[in-house]
């Protein structure tokens, strides 16, 4: 039994009301004086202590009504349904077997212990019960599935190894949850097998097993979870004579009550141990040890960083790419006959960048052959007067296979009418800005596109004092996405996909004859944007993190440019790519294969481009959540306490019985305060009619005694 | 105490006699109002009533000879009448703390006090001497009769203040003393006192010639117990409680009080003291009234 308000039980102190007013009533009013008490003390009082003694029973009928009401007020239920409790203890059972398998396990005897205690769960598994094993990491895989076959189960788990994935309680919860929901046995049993580490508990997420359910924790913490990480990578780069250079520092973690003391630190470049530092890391604090400079000699080198053994190893590793930083090749053609100053603001404008760096090759259109676009992210056409049919063709693949192009339309352009399906729009003719001495302005701006999307917040730069004296009008398609308005309306800035790549127009010179805008502040700032984003560049990873999905287009999309994708011979080729596990195991990406894979190994991936021979692979390296170093348990009934919104959970395994009512809902469901509200409605009722009677046939009664 | 229908008679509300502060006003309120309604006063004339002749002896006032009596009969003599041409009156006023009790605006002591100013008026309009004295657990005030002390009997009736308990007896005893000619006694009292000991502590008034009065002054709700809700009595001289209910006592209670009047007026009339009840929620001229007209009945018959 148990109350909603118990606070309403201070009430009860009001029982005393009652029996204070019949201790009053009868001695203690007002004092009445009176002349004399000659006559009055002649009759006897007894009278009174009679009356009193009768009054005993308006006395409890008055504190009963009075506690009752009090009770209901408090709005007691029972905790415990009977009925459902006793159907528990037989029947065929459901269980749910979750297996921690995520990498932290790994530590000291965790997981030997672990799949000791799924094998006695096992072994209690009976012949009509059903059992199912599941194995989580970040995500869940269902090893057996609903079976009472004890030696499947124990086969599973045997096989089972220790994943690089972090802990994540919740999916593997709530595809118990949705299991048990569906089960049509009566007994319904969770046991989650984990050392319960807390950074694998988000508060906000809550599961509600269905009723009945018991949840059983089984810990396979240890009190001593000290040990030694590496948790991150920094590289610094330099250029020396036309080389780059990267010097590694290692951030080490020790989250354990020992010091490390000259643990030997190692830098393994392409699997030789390049320089060996030794370190000493005070108990729950961090170091950090920096190696000599290494060259970049090559795209994907591989690179670890080892710091001595412990009884986790799989966190004293940590892998890394190193790569020279890559510029983006820019292939910027000329008009033949274009004088100094046509171009000479965007490669200013592009030389002075430095993340990334563009390398820019200017070209007149006549010396343009399909060979220049091969290794180039961006192509830019500024006022180009004609290209050959030829020089077009190539133009296209090469912008299909994920190129960008940039076009600035002006005098000569020489496309109209939508001959091009890479012009976004159609060109019409150049439009004077200039009358009366006032000039058009920039009227519009799509900030949500990713070329302006840092300019959103007012105070990061402006547009408004960018002049337009002439442009040229664009009719864009309206598959074509408008990135400038003029403040007449017309199109300045428009978007094209065209395959794979990206086609931008711009309606406007880049030299300052049109437009003051090669003059503003603004456009070695946008000018740059634009092109990482037609390059479709990104920063590279150094690494990635355990579970991370790798979208194939990056390392793809960089083999395309950087290599055969250019080759006119075969353009029917499709990209593809082979990707290589660090366990060894081969999967297709791109074409013909999955789009993207998911990182759920540590070490490195290499991705190798079908036909690209002895080209050095893609690399790229996975190292453990961070996270998972950290193996600070939850306590494991808290954790299932506040998991599925009940505390009652002990950890022999509590039934968390209704687990979805709260105590609100079950004083709701029973509504016991209304039987005691009438209860003591009634009680107060017969003390009135008791109370009435006694006070009259009480008094007459007494007159008779005194008579006779 | 019945009252009497008397045609044209006003009698005045003790309420409205609470109201005026000048007790000699008052009483000359209340008896002149009373003798307009009476068609002939009891005590007129009644003290120069003709007793017998005596013979002359030198140093009788030569105004006392009956000259019609010299005429015919050639001697000197002299008038003699029953009684002194002027009678005294004393008024005993119980003043202990029981008198102020007051169930209805006005108390036992003012009520009492006007009842003594009326009869003191009525004296001394007679010219009789009046005194006074009051009274509680000792005596308090003794004013002795006198032709002269009306006025000081006022005061001594305004500073009355009922504060002590009483102890009538005794003190009434005591009283008699003071007495040295035979006066006319008014003793005004609640009288919460057994008759038997109320009548010996009387009978010196008696023995000595004394024409005692007795005004048992009660407040209404000492007669009729109006109470309704158990309470606690508190004695007002004594500071004794008693709880009581009055759904079971006042019944009880009225037939005690009614026998303790019973026993007063039966003792006092065996003893030949005339014994009047007054209640003061009745006007105080009407209960003179029928005092002075029983007393006028009485004395016919005597």
């Amino acid at each position: 039994m148990s109350f909603l308000a118990p606070l309403f039980f201070v009430g009860l102190a009001a029982i005393v009301v009652p029996i204070l007013v019949h201790l009053i009533q009868r001695e203690r009013k007002e004092v009445i004086e009176f002349p004399s008490l000659m006559f009055l003390r002649k009759i006897p009082y007894q009278s009174v202590e009679r009356r009193r003694i009768h009054n005993w029973l308006l006395l409890m009928l008055r504190a009963a009504a009075m506690a009752l009401l009090i009770a209901a007020f408090a709005r007691p239920f029972l905790t415990r349904n009977p009925l459902q409790a006793a159907s528990k203890t037989d029947g065929a059972r459901e269980v749910v077997i979750l297996f921690d398998r995520s990498a932290s396990m790994g530590y000291g005897d965790h997981f030997e212990r672990a799949k000791e205690a799924a094998r006695k769960i096992i072994q209690g598994v009976g012949r009509d019960d059903q059992a199912t094993l599941l194995l989580f990491g970040t995500g869940t895989e269902e090893a057996v599935r609903a079976t009472s076959d004890r030696g499947r189960l124990e086969t599973a788990i045997k096989e089972v190894t220790v994943s690089s994935e972090a802990t994540r309680y919740a999916p593997a919860l709530r595809w118990a949850q949705s299991h048990l929901t569906r089960s049509a046995l009566p007994r319904k049993e969770v046991v989650l097998i984990s050392d319960y580490q807390r950074t694998g508990w988000e508060r906000q997420e809550e599961i509600h097993m269905p009723e009945g359910t018991v949840v059983t924790p089984v810990s396979v913490a240890s009190p001593d979870n000290s040990g030694l990480s590496v948790s991150s990578i920094a590289m610094q780069r330099a250029s020396f004579s036309g080389e780059e250079r990267v010097t590694v520092t290692a951030g080490l973690t020790n989250r354990g009550a020992k010091p490390f003391t000259n643990v030997a630190v190692i830098l393994e470049v392409e699997g030789r141990a390049v320089e060996s530092k030794p370190v000493t890391v005070a108990p729950n604090s961090s170091a950090s040890v920096t190696f000599a400079q290494v060259t970049a000699a090559q795209p994907n080198m591989r690179a670890t960083v080892r710091a001595g053994s412990d009884a986790m190893p799989k966190d004293n590793v940590f892998h890394f790419v190193i790569s020279p930083s890559r510029p983006v090749s820019v292939l910027l053609i000329q008009p033949d006959a274009a004088n100094a100053a046509l171009s000479l603001f965007l490669t200013t404008a592009l030389s002075i960048s430095t993340a990334p760096p563009f390398k820019v090759d200017v070209v007149p259109v006549a010396r343009v052959t399909p060979a220049s676009f091969e290794r180039r992210s961006v192509v830019i056409l500024n006022d180009v007067t004609a290209i050959s049919s030829q020089t077009d063709a190539s133009l296209k693949r090469f912008v299909e296979q994920g190129g960008g192009l940039f076009i600035v339309l002006a005098d000569h352009s020489p496309w109209s009418g939508g001959e091009t399906p890479l012009l976004p729009g159609t060109l019409g003719a150049p439009v004077e800005r200039l009358v009366n001495g006032t000039s058009g302005t920039l009227g519009f701006l799509d900030y949500s596109h990713p070329v302006f999307d840092d300019f959103k917040d007012p105070r990061n730069g402006t547009f408004t004092d960018i002049r337009f004296y002439q442009y040229r009008s664009l009719n864009p398609a309206a598959t074509d996405r408008v990135l400038a308005r003029f403040d007449d309306g017309a199109a300045a800035l428009v978007e094209r996909r065209v395959g794979n790549g990206r086609v931008i127009a711009f309606t406007a010179t880049l030299d300052p004859s049109w437009t003051n805008f090669p003059t503003r502040p603004m456009f070695p700032v946008i000018v740059p944007e634009l092109l990482k984003y037609l390059g479709h560049y990104e920063e590279p990873s150094a690494w990635y993190t355990v579970g991370r999905m790798l979208d194939i287009s990056v390392p793809l999309g960089a083999i395309v440019r950087e290599g055969t994708a250019g080759d006119t011979k075969d353009t029917t080729r499709k990209a593809s790519a082979v990707v290589v596990s660090p366990s060894g195991k081969q999967d297709k990406m791109g074409e013909g294969g999955s789009p993207s894979i998911e990182l759920a190994e540590q070490g490195f991936y290499s991705i190798r481009m079908q036909g690209t021979g002895e080209r050095r692979p893609y690399e790229v390296a996975v190292n453990l959540d961070p996270a998972e170093s950290d193996l600070s348990p939850l306590s494991p009934t808290d954790f299932l306490g506040s998991a599925t919104g009940r505390a009652a959970v002990t950890p022999t395994g509590q039934s968390l019985e209704r687990p979805e009512m709260t105590a609100a809902d079950m004083e709701k469901k029973q509504s016991f305060w209304w039987f005691l509200l009438v209860a003591g409605a009634l009680m107060l009722l017969a003390e009135a009619v008791l109370a009435n009677r006694l006070s009259r046939g009480f008094g007459a009664g007494l007159l008779q005694a005194e008579k006779t | 105490m019945e009252s009497h229908a008397i045609p044209g008679a006003r009698f005045v509300d003790p309420k409205v006699l609470a109201r005026i502060k000048d007790l000699e006003l008052l009483a000359r309120t209340v008896v002149d109002g009373f003798i307009n309604g009476l068609h002939r006063a009891p005590y007129f004339g009644a003290s120069i009533d003709f007793a017998e002749h005596r013979g002359y002896v030198p140093g009788d006032d030569i105004r006392r000879v009956d000259w019609r009596l010299y005429a015919r009969t050639d001697k000197y003599y002299v008038k003699e009448y029953e009684a002194d041409t002027n009678s005294n009156l004393a008024v005993l006023l119980d003043i202990s703390k029981s008198m102020s009790f007051a169930s209805q605006g006005i108390s036992k002591l003012e009520y009492g006090s006007y009842l003594g100013a009326c009869l003191a008026y009525l004296s001394h309009r007679q010219r009789d001497r009046v005194g006074i004295v009051t009274f509680d657990e000792e005596i308090v005030t003794y004013v002795p009769p006198s032709a002269k002390h009306f006025n000081v009997l006022l005061h001594t009736l305004d500073q009355a203040r009922a504060v002590r308990p009483g102890r009538l007896p005794a003190v009434v005893g005591r009283i008699a003393e003071h007495f040295k000619r035979r006066s006319i006694v008014a003793l005004i009292s609640d009288l919460y006192e057994n008759p038997d000991d109320l009548i010996d502590a009387l009978t010196p008034y008696r023995v000595m010639g004394n024409d005692l009065v007795v005004f048992h002054v009660l407040d209404p709700a000492e007669i009729d117990f109006p109470y309704n809700d158990a309470s606690r009595f508190q004695d007002l001289e004594s500071g004794e409680e008693v709880p009581v209910i009055p759904e079971v006592f006042a019944a009880q209670y009225r037939k005690m009080m009614q026998e303790h009047i019973h026993a007063l007026m039966t003792k006092f009339s065996e003893v030949r003291v005339d014994y009047v009840l007054l209640n003061t929620s009745k006007p105080l001229d009407e209960a003179l009234f029928s005092y002075l007209g029983n007393r006028e009945r009485l004395m016919r018959v005597r």
